[in-house]
């Protein structure tokens, strides 16, 4: 049985690369990228709503409060020694600190996906700037 | 190098305190602390820091002949006079004179960048200057008995000169302190379970409660910022002043006519140790009494929490008895008694913290963890007052 | 090798320079370089941000911010003049945030004036703060300067009167500062056909000190830190010799100067805003003059706030910054280069890693 698929299946990949459809190498076309681009920023857009809702934290206030365009996060220097902690840490447990701290609520899940569209925010707004690790 | 300066303290009669093995200057720090900050102009040797434990247990160096360094700082308590509320000092027609504020720690005290409750102080040597010509404290009018003495009786004598390769009116009192600061220099330790836990990775130094009181002192109870905790070392202390709404608090409606009258007096250094001491409602302005700056209305400095346990009652005032007495305190924002209203100049990094009674006692469980092993069988504020 | 500690001498300059810098709060700040005149000050608390979260909770801490300004202002020595407040008083203009709010700052013991802020305005137009606080704009006379007090941050008539469903939605609107579909502040021909008429029965010596909400420049249009028509009300404030703007919303440390005007922000007991400097996406025209204040610390829920007293010397302002968690800083009149500068910072060379931080 097993011997039958690989068969077909070793076929179909000779069929496939005479025929001209990419499904080896991860040829993707230009069509796939701005596809995906959108898909991205559908997360980024997800990311700003969050930015902006008070409703993050149990007393009213906002990320964009103080981080309009989230300016003054300095994704690009994470992960880094973080006093408020004691330790290094990487961006999304400061966004969990700063949810507990000044918005006064609870930590995200770090694989939530809430947590992944305020980091997709948050870089995006950056976009451009260097890396610094660990730069304080 | 390193028998010799045992063999010598152990000469000193040092045997019965806590002294442990890493004397030698250069020595690796015990875990947990970092490389022991040592000014240039006073190195350490081990005739000079005999030389200053000496002075330091010296009584004759008070005016009634009964109080020194180590009446309240006290080898035996972790270098405190524990459980004291406020410290004695000499006594006066049959009773014992008190200031106002609560006997720091000598241990790790070398790790301050400013010495007192109020960092009037910016050293070692420079504070050990003040407490003997203090009126509440040794009650010296000056510093001539002290300088009459070392000049004149033969065991100082030999050395001074020894240690410093001075005799007679060329021992003055900045020997006196240089000897007393590096003696209190060797008083460092770390190595607790909380250091063997985070620095050495012994996964069982920490109790299952101390583990948990681990991530509530850096995450809900906000503790971590002023008591740092660093990713190698850990001081417990960020050296700066802050208003947690302790003692303030009872004389909140007076700060305006206190700060006025401390501005218009501009008190030298020397006269605000005197006046702190002296007065508690001017005790309570704090760090204010020494810079004249709003921003130390009410602060003291961050005490370390190393040895927290078996160094009871706490704060400045020694108004605290235990340490879930701390942790209340905290837990209500600033404030001893629930609903009091907190002090308008409260630091900003105190607020109410809502923990629950078993993450309370969580926290006060992690503070058990920072003794270290040289402390570990004095009695514990932790959880009920230690009663004299 | 074991790190070395500053011997005591080094300590003591340190203290002194720190009181040379201004440290002493309860004092009329001595300026190095101006001459003695008729002196006096009056103190400035501003972006207080007060918000409402349900029944009669509000955020703790904006309200802590103001309450410990005023209790600091009641220490000072001697008393201020009077107090400005900046605007934004409330967070979203509601009645709860204004009431209290004024009853925060009828704790202070000097008299008070207010700036109309854009959190306060937008929801119902002023209509509650002017009962409160009287005419959105106006001006006084005080020992001899000539104060105006601007409505800065009113806008086109078509986003105030026809953009919104509901005065709740507009004020929403406004409030983000990020807020794509805000709109550019503006004083208005109105409102400068009145300044006119008011500054020219002013002699043009006289020392003139105008209070705005917005910063009547065009700095970083994203955030509104931007007056629209801030050309012709400049061009007002021009023929005075001495020539003062004092202006919130921004919630930093900024100072400038244009021509004879210097213009001077205050900070905000509330809480800070980033430099328009640090967005990267972004161009701006923020003055180099400025030293940035030290980045914040969002622990001490206090840092990178503060309230400032005012001194008027000369003609010229100075502001002293009281900055909690911070060492204070004095921006003062320098009379040999012609422009505000910080009496410490100004030398590159003499900053703190905190201000280059940005």
């Amino acid at each position: 049985m097993k011997r039958k698929i690989g068969i077909a299946l070793a076929a179909a990949v000779v069929l496939a690369v005479v025929g001209g459809i990419a499904i080896q190498a991860d040829e993707f076309t230009k069509k796939d990228q701005e596809r995906w681009e959108t898909e991205y920023m559908s997360v980024v857009q997800k990311g700003r709503a969050l930015w902006t809702s008070p409703k993050l934290g149990t007393n009213g206030v906002a990320c964009a409060q103080c981080h309009p365009n989230a300016a003054n996060t300095h994704p690009e220097t994470y992960p880094k020694f973080q006093q408020q902690l004691g330790r290094v840490i990487a961006l999304r447990e400061m966004i969990n600190w700063c949810l507990q701290q000044p918005l006064e609520g609870k930590p995200l899940a770090l694989d939530s996906p809430d947590m992944v569209a305020l980091e997709a925010y948050v870089a995006y707004e950056r976009r451009g700037v260097a890396l610094a690790p660990g730069k304080h | 190098m390193k028998r010799t300066l045992l063999g010598l303290l152990v000469a000193a009669g040092l045997a019965a305190t806590a002294a442990r093995a890493a004397d030698a200057p250069a020595a690796k720090p015990p875990l947990g602390l970092p490389p022991l900050p040592i000014p240039e102009d006073n190195l350490q040797t081990p005739e000079k820091i005999a030389l200053g434990d000496k002075l330091f247990d010296d009584k004759r160096f008070s005016s009634t002949g009964q109080v020194a360094c180590a009446t309240c700082h006290d080898s035996k308590k972790a270098f405190t006079d524990s459980p004291l509320r406020t410290s004695e000092g000499i006594a006066k027609a049959g009773r014992k004179l008190t200031g106002t504020r609560n006997a720091p720690t000598v241990v790790n005290a070398a790790y301050f960048e400013t010495m007192f409750w109020d960092g009037r102080s910016p050293s070692l040597e420079d504070q050990s200057q003040h407490p003997f010509v203090n009126p509440v404290e040794m009650g010296l009018k000056d510093h001539q008995p002290i300088l009459k003495i070392v000049r004149s009786d033969p065991a100082y004598v030999k050395a001074f000169a020894q240690v410093f390769g001075k005799k007679g009116a060329q021992v003055t009192m900045k020997e006196v302190q240089q000897a007393i600061g590096a003696f209190e220099r060797t008083q460092v330790a770390g190595n607790s379970p909380f250091d063997r836990y985070f620095y050495a990775g012994d996964t069982k130094a920490l109790t299952d409660a101390q583990k948990r009181g681990f991530d509530l002192y850096v995450n809900k109870g906000r503790c971590v910022s002023c008591h740092r905790i660093e990713q190698t070392q850990a001081l417990f202390t960020d050296n700066r002043f802050h208003n947690v709404g302790v003692g303030i608090n009872d004389i909140q409606k007076d700060v305006p006519e206190l700060a006025e009258a401390f501005l218009q007096a501009k008190a030298s250094l020397a006269q605000v140790d005197v006046k702190v001491l002296g007065d508690k409602r001017t005790s309570e302005l704090g760090r204010f009494a020494v810079t004249r700056d709003f921003e130390g209305l009410g602060a003291f400095k961050t005490p370390t929490l190393r040895n927290v346990a078996v160094t009871p009652p706490y704060m400045h005032d020694g108004s605290l008895k235990t340490l879930k007495d701390v942790v209340v305190h905290y837990n209500n924002g600033g404030v001893t008694k629930e609903g009091n209203p907190v002090n308008d100049f409260l630091s900003g990094g105190i607020r109410p913290l809502n923990l629950t009674e078993a993450e309370i006692d969580d926290l006060v469980s992690f503070m058990e963890g920072l003794t270290s092993p040289e402390y570990a069988s004095l009695p514990s504020g932790a959880r009920t007052e230690v009663k004299p | 090798m074991n790190p070395i500690v500053p011997s005591r001498r080094d300590f003591l300059k340190g203290a002194a320079a720190a009181a040379a810098a201004g440290v002493v709060p309860m004092s009329l700040v001595k300026l190095a370089f101006a001459d003695p005149a008729q002196d006096f000050t009056f103190a400035y608390i501003s972006d207080a941000h007060i918000q409402h979260i349900s029944g009669t909770k509000f955020v703790r801490n904006w309200d802590r911010g103001l309450i410990r300004a005023v209790a600091e202002t009641n220490l000072l020595t001697p008393k201020p003049d009077f107090v400005m407040f900046g605007g934004d008083l409330g967070q979203l203009g509601m009645k709860e945030e204004l009431d209290h709010g004024a009853e925060m700052l009828s704790k202070l013991r000097a008299p008070l004036h207010c700036v109309m802020g854009e959190h306060d305005y937008y929801l119902d137009l002023g209509e509650y703060w002017s009962k409160l606080f009287g005419p959105q704009h106006y001006s006084f006379d005080h020992k001899g300067v000539h104060f105006v007090v601007l409505n800065s941050i009113l806008t086109h008539d078509e986003w105030t009167y026809n953009r919104w469903p509901s005065a709740q939605e507009r004020m929403l609107q406004m409030a983000g500062l990020d807020n794509p579909n805000g709109s550019p502040f503006m004083v208005g021909e109105k409102q400068r056909a009145w300044l006119k008429a008011d500054l020219d029965k002013v002699g043009k010596t006289t020392p003139l000190v105008v209070f705005s909400h917005s910063p009547l420049q065009k700095l970083y249009k994203g955030w509104n830190f931007w007056t629209d028509d801030a050309e012709e009300v400049q061009a007002l404030l021009a023929p005075f010799e001495k020539a003062n703007v004092v202006y919130g919303h921004v919630h930093q440390i900024q100072y400038n100067q244009i021509g004879n005007i210097s213009f001077n922000a205050v900070m905000a007991t509330a809480w800070p805003w980033p430099y328009p400097n640090s967005y990267a996406q972004a161009q701006h025209t923020m003055p180099v003059l400025t030293v940035p204040m030290n980045r914040a610390d969002p622990f001490f829920e206090r840092d990178a706030t503060g309230w400032q007293f005012i001194d008027v010397h000369t003609g010229r302002v100075a502001l002293k910054y009281n900055l909690y968690n911070n060492t204070a800083r004095t921006v003062a009149w320098n009379p040999a280069t012609g422009k505000p500068e910080d009496t410490v910072f100004q030398d590159p060379a003499k900053r703190v890693p905190p201000q280059v931080h940005y």
